[in-house]
């Protein structure tokens, strides 16, 4: 299985990519769809295969300046280890 | 009323695989009956203006209609999600490569055992040597990729050795799905109905294979409902999340609808699929909480499973509106028992490895029918 670090670039897998509408919008993959809002929309739209995972975080860090030290991260990682788990992300 | 999500489209009932379990009603639509082109691509535009997200084009076998390129094209730009249901027979690599140009999501590839006598056998066709080319093919392209396998007593006791050759297939996901007992496969219970042993091996098989292929392999499972305590949640619930078009463009809220007796089915040919969702008698006639006889009315599973499947029902018991008999609170659940005490036994199969078609007919006759071509 691959592993997550600082240099991994996520990206949509194969047959996966947004759907709906801009005021709702969802990511679709084979015999499903998931809505996404808030912070999880933030990290999907960085998951375009320019950002590692060290940017990634960089910029949320950037954007949410009060969340404790390291729990972005935490965050992110768990987020994109569990879609990719569905096959959803790639890194 | 919420909007549905997914729209099935049984584009064609033509299939050159005639698998004994397979999910087409007994009675087949004819080619001459088929939707022309242009009517599926109304249909998928008046989908997706009801909020679906999700389009399933499956038959019988896609590939036999010539204008599937076109169909593809034409859904995608209804902002649909493609995913095509096929046994890859009728694909070669060029046609693939337009496929996915077209616009294609995420292709499943159908497969019946590990090994190509005893696939063919199922399928009643030579079909499998094809399929692993397919899969060749189909790794060649960005696309995502399944392979299906419907499990039963004949093929069960092969299903690790099936995970590890779908494996070498490098498919993103894996769906193992216990045949579901309408149709063809009803007809055909007595030699597919897996015993309680088997079925306890599958489960163990499967979640080892889910363990070590985490992250690698996404792997789905869909259970066999005659060996549960209680109901599966027939698509997700009586016209609330899916409909099915048949060929001949008759709406239906779900694969085996058609069977139930007194059912009236509205034609996308004579309405939109809009006002088949809100006004269609057949997807009115088991929506919500209304029809429900105890034990379901009062049960609190009925907001999970709503009450089950009401075509299982129907042939089990004879009445649609009757509590699945899979439920263990269901008055008739010892038919689901007998069932399974008269059906579920291991019995000699007579295995006949390439033959033609009609060879295998007959030599199966009297332990199962295979699924024939409509007239």
């Amino acid at each position: 299985m691959a592993e997550l670090s600082d240099a991994s670039v996520p990206k949509f897998a194969a047959g996966c990519r947004w759907g709906g509408t801009i005021e709702a919008p969802v990511v679709l993959f084979p015999e499903g769809t998931i809505r996404v809002e808030g912070t999880g929309r933030i990290i999907l739209e960085l998951c375009e295969g320019h950002f590692t995972l060290a940017e990634i975080v960089q910029k949320l860090e950037s954007q949410f300046m009060l969340a404790p030290k390291g729990k972005i991260r935490a965050d992110v990682e768990t987020f994109l280890k569990q879609l990719h788990d569905k096959r959803i992300v790639d890194y | 009323m919420q909007n549905p999500l997914a729209l099935i489209t049984e584009i064609t009932h033509r299939c050159p695989l005639h698998c004994v379990y397979c999910s087409n009603p007994l009675e087949l639509t004819s080619r001459k009956e088929e939707l022309a082109t242009t009517d599926w691509l109304r249909v998928f535009s008046e989908a997706a203006a009801l909020g679906v997200l999700h389009l399933h084009l499956t038959g019988g076998e896609p590939l036999a209609r010539p204008d599937l390129v076109e169909l593809i094209v034409g859904a995608r730009q209804s902002r649909l999600y493609v995913n095509l249901i096929t046994s890859g027979i009728g694909l070669t690599r060029e046609r693939l490569t337009q496929l996915v140009e077209a616009g294609l999501d995420h292709i499943q590839l159908s497969f019946q055992d590990s090994t190509e006598g005893h696939a063919n056998w199922i399928a009643g066709t030579r079909a499998h040597a094809h399929k692993i080319e397919v899969a060749r093919w189909i790794r060649e392209h960005r696309i995502a990729f399944t392979t299906n396998l419907v499990v039963h007593r004949q093929n069960i006791d092969h299903l690790e050795e099936m995970v590890a050759a779908l494996e070498a297939l490098h498919p993103d996901r894996m769906e193992i799905a216990h045949a579901q007992y309408y149709g063809w496969a009803l007809q055909n219970r007595s030699a597919l109905l897996p015993t309680r042993a088997q079925l306890e091996r599958a489960v163990a098989v499967v979640a080892a294979a889910d363990e070590r292929l985490r992250g690698k392999v996404r792997i789905d499972m869909v259970v066999p409902d005659y060996h549960a305590r209680f109901p599966k949640a027939c698509m997700g619930g009586w016209g609330r999340q899916l409909l099915l078009i048949d060929p001949a463009g008759r709406a239906l809220p779900c694969h085996a609808a058609g069977v139930i007796p007194g059912m009236r089915f509205d034609n996308v040919r004579e309405h939109s699929l809009d006002w088949i969702w809100q006004n269609s008698e057949a997807f009115q006639k088991f929506r919500g909480e209304d029809w429900m006889p105890e034990p379901c009315r009062s049960c609190d599973r009925r907001k999970e499973d709503f009450g089950g499947c009401r075509c299982q029902a129907f042939l089990l018991t004879g009445d649609a509106s009757a509590t699945d008999p899979v439920c263990e609170l269901a008055p008739l659940h010892h038919l689901i028992e007998d069932a399974v005490r008269e059906d579920a036994v291991m019995s000699a199969a007579p295995e006949v490895t390439g033959a033609p078609f009609h060879v295998l007919q007959e030599k199966m006759d009297g332990f199962w029918s295979y699924r024939t071509d409509p007239k």
